[in-house]
């Protein structure tokens, strides 16, 4: 009987309830209007929204539909005086189907719709809204469905708000794709549309959709690159064909991060013909797995690592080969020899025949396991779609910091500024200096750290190759590599006869060690100058404040423990106030290769002239040495004039993936790499070690 | 080493799979260019080729019987109409049904010749290209996709069937339909004014 009662009275209440909407349902939507306002005053406007519940796997359009589809249709019926505006669309999907891709909704969506009330309206009144709407609904079919929705609002004296809609419907207006002051945009006629995009922080999967149908295709994919300053897309022109010759309107659509959850954000954009914004092109952007459009852009490539190409067997033998020899030459490279040194001159303090042969198998296992982490590391990184290539490392301030840091307290303990007592203040001088089974394998992995900035001639071509290689390969590449280096040190261990040829011990060792410490400076200043290009200025002052307060901490601490204590207080206190430019926290913006870009070698090859590409970074010692020896010589500068090539210089001593491209594209992983365009027919790959004759014949060679 | 390989496995699917999409990608045909030759069985089982109607003008319909906007010209015979005019005046209307098996608007031969039996439709031949080896070839997006091929194989106009992107019936009224416009300047010896279009209507169902 109650239950009867209570039922009664629902139904009578629904009667009566004017402002109650119906939500209408068709087989695939439910559709329903609501009000931010329970009650309006006469003349107000406020905002109403038309909400889609799409059934799961469908969706209907956005504004322009993209390959097919239509977007959804109001045809309104109103009070007299009452005005209603258009559909406000928010940021769409792409959604893909085979070749196509549409843009539209899927799940829940609020359209807001501006409406006013008529000025006339007398408060106690009710205003109904009819809408006639039309909508698309599609999953792989499409579906054309119908529904009359309403709305009733009552006038007040004074309008109030609903507070089951009034948040929810500001909200959905606050997300809406505006224009935003600062975001500026451009669209060239070769369909490059670049967006300086200042406040987009860290994003992933950028997208450009137009307004139009007929001035983009749809289905393409838009390589998305991404820079310090905004996003740019690579667009395929439409049926219009007019894209650099006509402004180009739309919404630029990415996924930002906010409260740790990834959000889709959408801003309008009007973009005006003209060259590319700098800083919106470096790299290519982030694309993740679960962006529907994955597939698509990745096999457009420009977004992933470069494209893999299978070897032969002959060929990774070959790798293989070249990259045992490398590690040979790596050897006496001038960054690596002073580690080796230290080690070597270990001999002379007369180890045991048995207990050398373990450090020799020590140190070998050093350099196998650091060169093998290496090849994980870059395996790993290649597959974040990171371009990365051999000398990443020197690429972080804060690993050039540490390095010079190092470099500058091995120095100190070679000249005897304190001596290794096993504490921790030294960890590294003490695991490279120590004879123990520690020190054995630490030396391997130091001098494997060490050597990375000096790619050796054979070592660049097999690590380019590995790196555009399958997984084992690179592994296998990388172990032959870590044979080559480890072995001359590991058989000195295992050679008595050439044990016995290193002299005596006496007192000149301690001199040799001294003088040692001079090289290790060397590399640290060297470190530190590298520093200067990577974090400016400041980050070099600060890496000299904490080298001098390291120089201390380690000096003081053999006077006792107060003095240990204040020499780490006063280490710690430095510490904290400059690390932040060592890590790169303070990093100036990325130099971007003014001289270098693929545009400008296509440009000038266009006009006729031969181009020189010079590929260097001032971590890279040979690239220096090349430089000062051959290629900054009045000789060659005269010849680049005579044959009227052009010189272009990319600089990688900071990260730049289009460099790293190119470097991949001529297979290589490193720098220097030296490619000579001549006036016509194929690009020329130059030695890695130059010689001022060698460029001069190249580019005379070429005028007969 | 068991996940390295595993992963060497998956790159090696990705990139055997990049290859084959760039094996069928959409080779969109140029308005002016060759069309591409093709060769398809048609309704009553006869292999039908292009070639065979070189000297004629011929117009190429992407069609599917279940999508809406299809539905839209052939129910208010705005189809069929056109088809008779084009016909009667020499020209071959080639119905092309590139859905793939078990998509919407897929039929086998019995199904086709029913089909146009019920919507009294009027083409030359209606074509079965369930592989999508044709659509794909013209770069065909969505049903209705229109093509108009000249007697010397060249195409003189593609896209869509009129100005109104819409699968209202009520939206036929005043609509500029394209083929007729482009079939009217090409009797007239003009050269096609509006030679492309975007199309628009339902996703070819391709496989």
């Amino acid at each position: 009987m109650l239950r009867f009662l209570i039922s009664v009275w629902i139904a009578l209440a629904a009667l009566t309830l004017p402002a109650a909407a119906q939500p209408a349902r068709t087989d695939n939507v439910e559709a329903e209007l609501h009000a931010a306002r329970a009650s309006a005053a006469p003349g107000e406007t406020f905002t109403i929204v038309l909400r889609q519940s799409i059934r799961e796997h469908w969706h209907t359009y956005w504004r322009n539909p993209g390959d097919s589809g239509e977007p959804t249709e109001l045809t309104w019926t109103v009070p007299d005086g009452a005005r209603v505006g258009e559909i406000q669309w928010p940021t769409p999907e792409a959604i893909p189907f085979a070749m196509l891709v549409n843009y539209g909704y899927e799940g829940e969506v609020l359209f807001p719709i501006e409406v006013t009330a008529p000025a006339s309206a007398r408060p106690g009144e009710t205003l109904t809204f009819i809408a006639d709407a039309y909508w698309l609904v599609c999953s792989d079919i499409c579906i054309p469905e119908e529904a009359q929705l309403r709305l009733a609002i009552p006038v007040a004296a004074q309008g109030s708000d609903d507070p089951r809609w009034a948040a929810r419907i500001a909200d959905a207006v606050a997300q809406l794709p505006k224009r935003e002051p600062g975001v500026e945009a451009r669209i060239g006629a070769d369909g490059v549309l670049s967006v300086a995009l200042p406040n987009m922080g860290e994003a992933r999967n950028p997208r450009f959709f137009p307004f139009s149908r007929d001035v983009v295709r749809a289905g393409e994919a838009q390589r998305p690159r991404s820079g310090a300053n905004g996003v740019s897309f690579t667009l395929t022109p439409g049926v219009a064909d007019n894209l650099g010759r006509a402004a180009l309107e739309g919404v630029v659509a990415y996924e930002t991060r906010a409260n740790g959850r990834w959000v889709q954000r959408g801003v309008e954009i009007a973009a005006e013909p003209g060259e590319p914004i700098a800083g919106t092109t470096d790299q290519p952007a982030t694309i993740s797995d679960s962006y529907p459009l994955a597939e698509l852009e990745r096999e457009a490539g420009g977004v992933s690592a470069p494209a893999m190409q299978s070897m032969t067997p002959a060929a990774v033998l070959l790798a293989l080969g070249l990259a045992f020899l490398g590690g040979l030459i790596l050897n006496v490279m001038p960054c690596v020899l002073p580690v080796l040194s230290v080690k070597a001159l270990a001999f002379a303090g007369g180890v045991r025949a048995g207990e050398a042969r373990r450090h020799g198998l020590l140190y070998c296992a050093g350099v196998m396991a650091t060169f093998l982490a290496l090849a994980v590391l870059l395996i790993v990184l290649r597959e974040a779609g990171e371009a990365v290539g051999w000398g990443f490392q020197l690429q972080a301030p804060w690993v050039t910091s540490a390095l010079a840091l190092l470099f500058f307290v091995i120095g100190l303990n070679l000249i005897g500024a304190f001596s290794v007592g096993g504490s921790l203040q030294n960890a590294g001088g003490a695991l490279t200096s120590r004879n123990g089974d520690a020190g054995a394998f630490f030396t391997g992995a130091l001098a494997v750290v060490a050597a990375t900035p000096c790619t050796a001639p054979f070592m660049a071509g097999a690590i380019g190759a590995a790196l555009t290689q399958s997984s084992g390969v690179t592994v296998a590449i990388f172990a032959a590599l870590a044979l080559g280096f480890a072995l001359p040190l590991t058989l000195l261990h295992f050679a008595p006869g050439l044990q016995r040829a290193i002299p005596k011990p006496g007192p000149w060792m301690e001199r040799v060690r001294n003088v040692l410490a001079f090289p290790m400076f060397g590399a640290a200043i060297w470190l530190a100058w590298v520093l200067t290009e990577q974090a400016g200025p400041m980050g070099t002052l600060a890496l000299l404040s904490v080298a001098a307060a390291l120089g201390f901490a380690v000096f003081v601490a053999r006077w006792g423990r107060a003095w240990m204590i204040a020499g780490a207080a006063v280490l710690a206190l430095t510490a904290a106030f400059s690390w932040r430019p060592l890590v790169g926290a303070e990093r100036q913006a990325v130099l971007v290769s003014q001289a270098w870009s693929a545009a400008r070698v296509a440009a000038l090859r266009e006009e006729g002239r031969a181009v020189f590409v010079n590929f260097t970074a001032a971590w890279c010692v040979t690239c220096k040495v090349n430089e000062a020896t051959s290629l900054a010589t009045p000789q060659v500068a005269e010849a680049f004039a005579d044959a009227n090539v052009a010189y272009l210089v990319g600089d990688w001593t900071n990260r730049d993936e289009a460099i790293a491209a190119a470097l991949a594209e001529h297979g290589r992983a490193g720098v220097p790499l030296y490619v000579y365009y001549p006036p016509e027919g194929n690009a020329v790959v130059l030695p890695q070690i130059l010689s001022r004759e060698l460029v001069i014949e190249t580019v005379m060679g070429e005028r007969e | 080493m068991n996940t390295t390989s595993r992963r060497a496995l998956l790159i090696a699917a990705a990139v055997g799979a990049a290859l084959l999409r760039g094996g069928e990608a959409m080779a969109a045909v140029a308005t002016g260019a060759q069309a591409p030759a093709f060769s398809a069985p048609d309704a009553d089982g006869r292999a039908r080729a292009l070639e065979e109607f070189r000297g004629r003008l011929v117009v190429l319909e992407w069609t599917n019987h279940g999508c809406p906007y299809v539905r839209k010209h052939y129910d208010s015979r705005n189809m069929q109409t056109l088809q008779q005019e084009a016909t009667s005046d020499g020209a071959v209307w080639l119905q092309i049904i590139s859905s793939a098996p078990g998509e919407q608007g897929y039929l086998d031969a019995d199904g086709a010749r029913a089909r146009v039996a019920t919507d009294a439709a009027h083409p030359t031949a209606t074509l079965l290209d369930p592989s999508g080896v044709i659509g794909r070839a013209y770069g065909a997006l969505t049903t209705p996709h229109m093509f108009i091929i000249s007697p010397e194989g060249a195409i003189l106009y593609q896209g869509a069937i009129d100005d109104r992107p819409s699968a209202r019936p009520a939206s036929l009224e005043g609509a500029n339909n394209y083929v007729r416009a482009a079939l009217a300047d090409i009797a007239a010896g003009r050269s096609v004014r509006t030679a492309q279009t975007t199309p628009y209507g339902c996703n070819v169902k391709y496989v």
